[in-house]
């Protein structure tokens, strides 16, 4: 069977044919870089994705502090991670690098806090 | 009235890059006015991530992206004022601006802009129907969410495959709305083919191209719309009319760089980027006014914002250093392959970067740059969309500069 | 526990119900207005054109030619002491050819007889004199008519009735109205009301009001008009309201005026409609403006369209032949204690005041009416920052640094002047209440910048919560709650 998948590993975003058989690819064609396999292959066996989301944020300047998993996961899994997401509440002041959680709903990723929130006066 | 050599409008990508750059090269009387409490502009609200791949390797979200930024800016000390709204600049590069301690003004020698872009709003694309609460243009959308912290609504129907309507969809699906479906009315996605992957597909959010919404229904808060196909001239075509009920519709239906306060200056815009012309030097027709970024085309990926940004700024210190800004007269022109170029026109005397947007999807064509029958650069490509911005460099030595540069996709 | 007992209940917030509202504090009176939605001027006072009419298209003898007349000689005056914005442009009808000639004389004669100064026909030099952008061979000028915002007009005539006394529900539409003896009783919203008199100004839906009261027979047609609002940009080529001249039946088809704020409409066209709250913009009609509107206007482009709207003039009809007959202020020996306004549609801006004291006058027929010597017909406005001096600008800033913080960066609305209006005097919160009293989210990006501030301030300065903040009607909730909640009650 053919498939077409658009490589998102880099922005140049290859567009490329598969041919599967059996849940396994038989050929690849269209790939400029050998990631673009990788990623079909992984799309086939794993499909893999990071997300950023926000948790809430106390006594900071904003209500929110932007977070991202720090490696991808099972993309069966992200709705997991949004619900383990929604429960975090960080004090702040909140630094970028902060783990807002670690080892979200058992992925080994952890989430990452991405932006600075100061404390308000 | 102070007299600065540098006067930076906007604190965003573009705005940093170019005062981190100035103050490298030894270029310190400078100011950044930013509105906003912080720098940073429009990323601070940007919380996905695919920023930074090219500049620093690595992909990161949008604050983080800005945060690496602003920490050199801290670093050197590089002066800036946040809450600041700059209202008027004039030919002369008089700068006035507002903020809580009063009306400033300011002589510099040379002005910045980047003040990045507004997004088109529903009344500029003329949808018919009712006005409730529930419409949004996607960046608004994306504030409220992840600023505000505020949901705005449940049911979501967009309109517009751009890059922020996608990223849009995706955050909104995460966060426990219904997206039921995104329409484009051109036959091919506006957003990065990644974007379409990641934030549509996904999700099982189906895609309808040539499609757009031709009412709006609901007194008070959104109840539903209606879409229909569009023919080659993004006619509705009658009887293709669905109705889709929903509380939420998304606009991401295109930017406009916010030129407001450069046609106060009297500069001229480019009525196809609606931004600056500007020369190889981004400078504009007013001398000593320059602009990078956004506001100067609607880029699709910040990196390319902030490198830019530091050509902008490295240019305004070779027209500090001869004391001269240049007159660029070699007109460079594109054919209907080809939304646009920037820059317009070139001195001719220095290599540049010339950017570019095809005007539709294309494979294995090859961009010629031409005076006549001469080729002076090209560049292959295996895939072309109007989505992604093209880049070459153009060597001066080739140039002749008493014909204009031509430019084509083929 | 609140008196909900009146003198007077005025049925209906906009310009009609607000005037009268306004004339009649001139006396010692208690009065109420009733609103069916959250705020003034939500119906047709919004949805015009903002002419101030000079009275040259209306039948001589009329109530309309004679309020018209009335109502534009005195403008000035009411303008300074409302504060609020008011241009004396003159207005000019145009035309090409012989027909056109004698439509546009005929308007000049009627005019004459109804009293209106200063009518003349001018050639084309003078025109472009005028308007060098106006295309005609000759025109009727009519140096008395004018501009005016008519939201801020509502606006400014029903605070100036709140500061003299009269009191505003919001959210009080008129269910039921039953007599008692020498009241009415008057269910309205969740309340009841109790009062001597009704006053019907509920425009669109005034017949419904009439029929409440036991006064029947009356019919309205709405004649629908959908507009362009077209970038300040586009102003720049059009100083004063340019009408082409009408048709034999007296009608104008499409026409380009510039607003008091520095916008243009196009618009209105007319088409019959049967919906009272029926305000959609139509494709066809909408591609119909853009023809129509590019013929006149060559401005008529997309890149300088802001936003459309529609508005209706509901006109009192002839149940049996369904001509279009004058309006309608009337008091029966049958039905004391009510005036009933039928059919005020354009020019009805024009005509607000003469008709709220004509209802003055109905009230004083049957009763006399004690002055209230404490009227103040002055009201003050919402200080518009952008239109003041450099100099002014800083007095502000320093007064209160409110006013350097720009919330609405297209049409430069500071902080302090949407906090003023989100406290104004009438206690009336809605995102379309402050856009209509500061010009906030008016501009070109349409709220893009200004609107999540906004949205900010309200939720701070009302103390409310997210999905308790409404955009215009009732039920408008602009949120439906936060992205992530706070669990512990904060």
């Amino acid at each position: 069977m053919r498939r077409e998948y658009t490589c998102i590993i880099c922005p140049i975003g290859c567009d490329m044919t598969a041919e599967i058989e059996d849940n396994e690819m038989v050929s690849l064609v269209g790939n400029n870089c050998a990631k673009g396999r990788v990623y079909v292959q992984q799309e086939l066996t794993n499909p893999i994705r990071t997300i950023a989301t926000s948790v809430l944020v106390k006594g900071g300047e904003l209500p929110l502090a932007s977070v991202r998993l720090n490696k991808p996961v099972p993309k069966a899994s992200l709705f997991k991670v949004m619900a383990e997401a929604k429960k975090v509440i960080l004090l702040a002041p909140v630094r970028i690098g902060q783990v807002a959680l670690q080892n979200v709903a058992g992925t080994g990723a952890d989430l990452v806090v991405t932006k600075h929130v100061d404390t308000i006066h | 009235m102070e007299n600065k050599d540098v006067i930076i409008i906007g604190g965003g990508p573009a705005g940093l890059a170019a005062a981190v750059q100035l103050y490298k090269l030894g270029i310190t009387n400078i100011l950044i006015l930013e509105r906003e409490k912080h720098l940073g502009g429009i990323l601070r609200q940007c919380i996905h991530d695919g920023f930074g791949l090219q500049r620093f390797g690595e992909s990161l979200s949008g604050p983080e992206y800005a945060q690496r930024f602003i920490d050199e800016v801290r670093e050197l000390n590089i002066p800036y004022m946040t809450e600041v709204t700059v209202t008027e600049v004039t030919a002369g590069r008089k700068v006035t601006a507002i903020s809580r301690r009063g009306v400033m003004e300011f002589q510099a020698k040379a002005v910045a802009l980047t003040m990045g872009c507004r997004e088109r709003t529903r009344g500029a694309i003329s949808i018919p129907g009712t006005r409730p609460a529930g419409v949004y243009t996607a960046g608004v959308a994306q504030s409220y969410m992840n600023l505000a912290n505020i949901m705005p609504g449940q049911e979501v129907v967009i309109l517009g495959s751009g890059d922020i309507g996608l990223i849009m969809a995706r955050r909104l699906t995460l966060e426990g709305a219904h997206v039921k479906a995104v329409f484009e009315v051109q036959p091919y996605p506006s957003g990065l083919p990644r974007n379409i992957e990641q934030c549509l597909n996904d999700y099982g959010i189906p895609l309808f191209l040539s499609h757009t919404v031709v009412d709006v229904k609901g007194h008070s808060r959104l109840e539903g719309v209606t879409v229909a196909q569009v023919d080659e001239q993004y006619r509705p075509i009658p009887g293709t009319e669905q109705e889709y009920n929903c509380d939420t519709l998304i606009l991401s239906v295109g930017l406009i760089p916010e030129n407001e306060l450069s046609l106060g200056a009297g500069l001229t815009l480019d009525s196809r980027t609606k931004g600056a012309v500007v020369d190889e030097d981004y400078q504009t027709s007013c001398t000593g006014i320059f602009a990078a970024g956004n506001v100067l085309q609607v880029h699709d990926l910040v990196d390319f914002v902030s490198i830019e940004a530091e050509r902008m700024a490295l240019s305004i210190q070779e027209c500090f250093l001869s004391s001269q800004f240049g007159n660029a007269e070699i007109e460079i022109v594109v054919d209907a392959s080809i939304s646009y170029s920037v820059p317009q026109k070139t001195t001719g005397k220095k290599d540049f970067t010339l950017s570019l947007r095809p005007k539709r999807p294309g494979r294995n064509c090859t961009v010629f740059v031409k005076q006549e029958n001469v080729t002076i650069a090209r560049k292959k490509f295996a895939k072309v969309l109007p989505a992604e911005m093209i880049q070459l460099a153009i060597p001066a030595e080739r140039i002749d500069p008493e014909k204009k540069l031509e430019i084509t996709l083929i | 526990m609140r008196d909900n007992t009146y003198d007077i209940l005025i049925i209906g917030g906009g310009v009609i119900g607000s005037s009268v509202a306004r004339e009649l504090s001139r006396y010692r009176l208690r009065i109420g207005v009733l609103e069916k939605e959250l705020d003034v001027a939500c119906g047709n006072s919004c949805r015009n054109t903002g002419m101030l009419h000079a009275g040259f298209t209306y039948k001589p003898g009329s109530l309309k030619a004679e309020c018209a007349v009335e109502g534009n000689r005195e403008f000035d005056q009411v303008a300074q002491e409302l504060d609020i914005p008011f241009k004396r442009t003159g207005k000019v009808v145009v035309g090409f050819s012989d027909e056109d000639m004698q439509n546009i004389l005929r308007f000049k004669r009627i005019g004459e007889l109804n009293g209106v100064r200063g009518l003349e026909m001018i050639d084309k030099a003078k025109l472009n004199q005028i308007d060098n952008s106006a295309g005609g061979e000759f025109a009727l000028y009519s140096p008395d008519s004018g501009i005016l915002n008519p939201m801020l007009y509502n606006i400014a005539l029903a605070e100036n009735a709140h500061q003299n006394g009269v009191d505003f529900f919001f959210d009080s539409e008129v269910k039921a109205i039953k007599r008692q003896g020498e009241h009415f009783q008057v269910t309205a919203g969740d309340s009841v009301f109790s009062s001597r008199w009704i006053v019907n100004c509920a425009g669109m839906h005034c017949v419904t009001i009439s029929e409440m009261l036991g006064l029947h027979g009356h019919q309205v047609k709405g004649f629908k008009g959908e507009y362009y609002v077209l970038d300040k940009k586009a102003s720049q080529f059009m100083n004063i309201p340019v009408y082409p001249a009408p048709n034999a039946k007296g009608g104008f088809s499409t026409h380009a005026t510039p607003t008091v704020d520095g916008n243009i409409l196009v618009g209105p066209d007319s088409y019959i409609t049967e919906d009272p709250d029926d305000f959609a913009s139509t494709r066809d009609h909408m591609q119909g403006l853009v023809k129509d509107g590019s013929a006149i206007f060559k401005h008529m482009k997309a890149e300088y369209f802001i936003r459309n709207f529609a508005g209706t003039r509901w006109k009192r009809v002839d149940p049996e032949t369904g001509d279009v007959l004058d309006f309608l202020i009337e008091n029966r020996d049958d039905h004391p204690g009510v005036v009933n306004l039928i059919g005020i549609e354009s020019p009805g801006l024009t005509c607000a005041l003469p008709i709220a004291r004509r209802v003055v006058a109905k009230i004083q027929e049957k009763e006399v009416l004690e002055v209230n010597n404490d009227f103040n017909p002055y009201r003050k406005g919402i200080v518009r920052f952008a239109e003041q001096s450099k100099e002014r600008k800083k007095e502000l800033i320093a007064t209160d640094p409110d006013y350097g913080e720009i919330v609405c960066r297209c049409e430069t609305v500071t902080r302090a002047e949407i906090v003023q209006a989100i406290n104004n005097p009438l206690g009336a919160v809605t995102l379309t209440g402050i856009k209509n009293r500061t010009r906030a989210c008016m501009g070109r990006c349409q709220g893009g910048y200004c609107e999540t501030r906004i949205t900010a301030l309200i939720q701070e300065q009302c103390k409310v919560r997210e999905h308790e903040v409404m955009y215009q009607h009732k039920g408008s909730g602009m949120f439906i709650g936060k992205v992530r909640e706070v669990l512990d009650g904060e």
